[in-house]
């Protein structure tokens, strides 16, 4: 104990999970989510329109018919603004599919693993051991690049190798919860396999496994972000930061603002996303 | 734990040798470039990778082992402008009266890097390998035949009239009979430089040819590198990493403009933008649809917003600097005609097109097209490929709309027009009997005045009848370190180092 205690901090001053912070981040990406749910609604912003006429605009220029250009324009004269709510809409629902996919199999299979035991433990370990062997991004760069380009192969590429994470956590939960009392309990008086696992195993286990659900979206997010980046992500006519980066590469001299802007957008929801996971997994994370 | 101690230490020590060693190194190169004497060494950052330097295999009419091979090899003969041309190996040549035979007779003294003489079997044995390999440039010798006669003359035999035969020889280099087949790392050739090093993809290091026919050249060393990224590509300039570039993109001069150690050129450019469509696709058939497209898009402020530098609005498919240039009548934007042009042929608005290119600078070009084609609610898909799949594609005519930069290598319409418009070249979809006819003639009529008479012809029939889009003529913008000096800026993307030298940085 006093070793751990003892041990020196890598980084004098570390951001701390406090409740305020916590809270700040709530905030933060509850304002991501209104802008993902409704700003298309209020914007408008078709990504096959350009207008070459009014490209490379700085934040806060007049458009040659006469509308100012809030955040600017890019290489083919779209809307920044634009680019940026849309590429928020994008980024959460591809991060709440992923982890929504990756949850749903993970603990399916992590559960069962912990529950049976035996052989069934042995070959879904070994199969997260491979997964866990091989770097996440890669496969997913190869998996998306051997299929057309679309949403679906995106949250698929994504998700092969994310479940890992939520299966490992729910398959360590679960060896210890199968030896206590109420699940012998349960056991003694027959309760079958499959709502044992539901009934008196999955509630224990939803805690910890929310808190990693958050750090896993952030997670996502950045990820797609980085294959469209590669141009492996979406279809260019679906907005992704990603892909508004990569645009705005060969600008960062003239016209910063093209990658700038949608890298902060991605860095506030990453963040946020890490700060409120840390929270709750000091809240939830820690096991009874 | 003391054997640990002392392989630290030891390690230690080895690193400090080890930087101190590079120090001292740093300095001593710094020490004696600023003693007066200007190190001849030229770091050049490619426009595309040099992934082979094998001339007459597949890859050789890309850029990049065109590039290396004008440093490492020598032409037969070399051009100087619309229809003029230079010998190089070459020291005269001679047609016959209706242009089928061609005498070369080749220079005595020229010899291979090797010490060994070029001789007329080199040439022999080079073009058939060329042909052999079937690779990009074979088509232009469909039925040719290379004899030798005596030990420097050679014979070139077309199965008919080919009167534009030294257009089509700039890019075929020879190389020595006897190494035709060894691997093509490190080269034999006659050409003004030497393979030192080659990493494919990467960096090719070039040593100056000391018993190369024309004189041995200023530079000591020469580095053509790939440099992927177009930011990194741009700063490595601006810190003097590379000395020199080319093909760099419009939106590339702002950020260059201020640097005072920076010039920048252009080239008279023989590019056109060539946007052809896929005449064998059903919605395609008819001329009308493909003009209603082409009316449909507003092509001159796309390119004064895109390509203020480089591009220009084209009237003609292939450049004013090319025999066979003829001006057209240009395609006014009008979305409204082409919109009723399109309702009068029926066409389907729930289709797709799929535009397919290869190189990132069309990316946003690409997009402005489908932008305004979508106006009239056209559906255009722009879709990247990569390179050998979008050749693959290419040939395979597995596209709608394609866009490419076409040049007219050896400013001659044979190499364009005759090549890539034929029924038989299966390239466009698009089959014409009156042009192919055309093109015939054109292309076994040696009478010069007659040949551009037919071209014209050919030009007009293409142009009306929209086998693709011909928006842009473009040129090259070329930038180099002042202190590169003596670099002639030639049409075509392939530079010659031959001549170069490096100033004071006195321009």
């Amino acid at each position: 104990m006093s070793a751990i205690a003892a041990r020196p901090r890598l980084w004098p001053v570390r951001l701390r999970s406090t409740p305020t912070v916590a809270a700040i981040a709530t905030v933060v990406l509850v304002g991501y989510l209104l802008v993902g749910l409704i700003g298309p609604l209020l914007i408008a912003y078709d990504p096959v329109a350009t207008s070459v006429a009014d490209r490379l605009l700085p934040i806060g220029a007049v458009r040659a018919d006469g509308t100012v250009a809030l955040l600017g324009t890019d290489g083919a004269g779209r809307d920044m603004l634009g680019q940026l709510v849309y590429g928020a809409r994008t980024s959460i629902i591809i991060g709440i599919s992923v982890v929504a996919a990756c949850l749903v199999v993970g603990l399916a299979f992590g559960t069962l693993a912990g529950y049976l035991a035996g052989w069934t433990d042995v070959a879904i370990s070994r199969l997260i051991d491979i997964l866990m062997a091989f770097p996440g991004i890669l496969l997913a760069i190869v998996i998306a690049g051997l299929l057309e380009r679309s949403m679906l192969v995106v949250v698929l590429a994504l998700s092969v190798a994310g479940w890992v994470g939520f299966a490992r956590l729910a398959r360590g939960l679960t060896l210890s919860l199968r030896e206590r009392p109420w699940v012998d309990a349960a056991r003694l008086i027959g309760v079958p396999t499959p709502v044992m696992i539901i009934r008196h195993i999955i509630p224990f286990v939803i805690g910890p496994v929310t808190a990693l659900a958050t750090t896993e979206f952030a997670g996502a997010v950045l990820s797609e972000a980085g294959l469209s980046f590669l141009g492996l992500g979406l279809p260019s006519a679906t907005v992704s930061w990603g892909q508004v980066i990569a645009n705005g590469k060969d600008y960062l001299d003239t016209a910063w603002w093209i990658s700038a802007l949608p890298g902060l957008a991605l860095t506030g929801l990453v963040v946020s996303t890490g700060l409120l996971g840390d929270h709750l997994t000091q809240r939830l994370g820690t096991s009874r | 734990m003391r054997l640990i101690r002392l392989r630290r230490a030891v390690a230690l020590a080895a690193a400090t040798v080890s930087i101190a060693g590079l120090v001292a190194c740093s300095t001593t190169t710094g020490g004696s470039s600023a003693g007066g004497d200007v190190p001849q060494e030229l770091a050049v950052a490619v426009w595309t990778p040099i992934e082979n330097l094998d001339p007459h295999g597949a890859s050789s009419m890309d850029n990049g082992t065109q590039v290396a091979a004008k440093a490492i090899f020598s032409p037969l003969v070399r051009t100087v402008g619309e229809g003029k041309f230079e010998g190089v190996l070459a020291e005269s040549w001679q047609p016959d009266e209706d242009a089928t035979e061609w005498t070369f007779t080749l220079r005595n003294n020229v010899k291979f890097s090797d010490g060994t003489p070029v001789t007329s079997a080199d040439v022999v044995a080079s073009f058939n390998r060329l042909l052999e390999l079937k690779g990009a440039m074979a088509a232009n010798f469909t039925g040719h035949e290379a004899k030798a006669s005596g030990t420097n003359t050679v014979v070139i035999t077309a199965k008919g009239p080919d009167p534009a035969l030294l257009g089509k020889l700039i890019t075929f280099y020879v190389t020595p009979a006897a190494h035709q087949n060894d691997g093509w790392t490190k080269p034999i050739g006659s050409g003004p430089f030497v393979v030192e090093r080659f990493t494919p993809g990467q960096s090719l290091v070039l040593a100056p040819n000391p018993g190369y026919w024309g004189g041995k050249p200023a530079l000591n060393r020469l580095e053509l590198r790939s440099i992927g990224e177009m930011a990194a590509k741009m700063t490595a300039l601006k810190t003097g990493e590379v000395d020199m570039t080319w093909a760099v993109p419009d939106d590339q001069l702002p950020g260059l403009k201020g640097n005072p150690d920076l010039v920048v050129e252009k080239d008279s450019g023989s590019g056109v933008i060539t946007m052809w469509m896929n005449s064998s696709r059903k919605g395609l058939k008819e001329a009308a649809v493909r003009r209603a497209l082409w009316q449909a898009v507003d092509f001159p402020t796309i390119i004064k917003s895109l390509f203020p530098e480089t591009g220009s609005v084209a009237d003609s498919v292939v450049s004013p600097n090319v025999l066979g240039y003829a001006p057209q009548t240009p395609v006014r934007y009008d979305p409204v005609a082409a919109k009723k042009a399109l309702d009068d042929a029926g066409w389907d608005y729930d289709q797709t097109i799929q535009a397919q290119f290869s190189q990132p600078q069309f990316q946003q070009f690409a997009d402005a097209v489908a932008s305004d084609l979508a106006k009239i609610g056209v559906k255009v898909e722009p879709t990247q490929k990569e390179a050998a799949v979008f050749l693959q594609d290419l040939l395979a005519l597995k596209w709608d709309l394609n866009i490419q930069q076409l040049g007219t290598a050896g400013f001659d319409a044979a190499t364009n027009l005759g090549r890539l418009y034929t029924c038989a070249a299966k390239r466009t979809g698009y089959c014409h009997p009156d042009l192919d006819d055309l093109l015939a003639q054109a292309g076994s009529t040696s009478d010069t005045a007659k040949r551009q008479d037919l071209y014209a012809k050919a030009n007009k029939i293409i142009w009306d009848d929209a086998v693709g889009m011909y928006p842009m003529f473009v040129r090259n913008l070329y930038v180099r370190n002042k202190s590169v000096q003596g670099l002639a800026i030639t049409p075509g993307l392939t530079p010659d180092f031959s001549t170069v030298r490096i100033g004071t940085g006195g321009s």
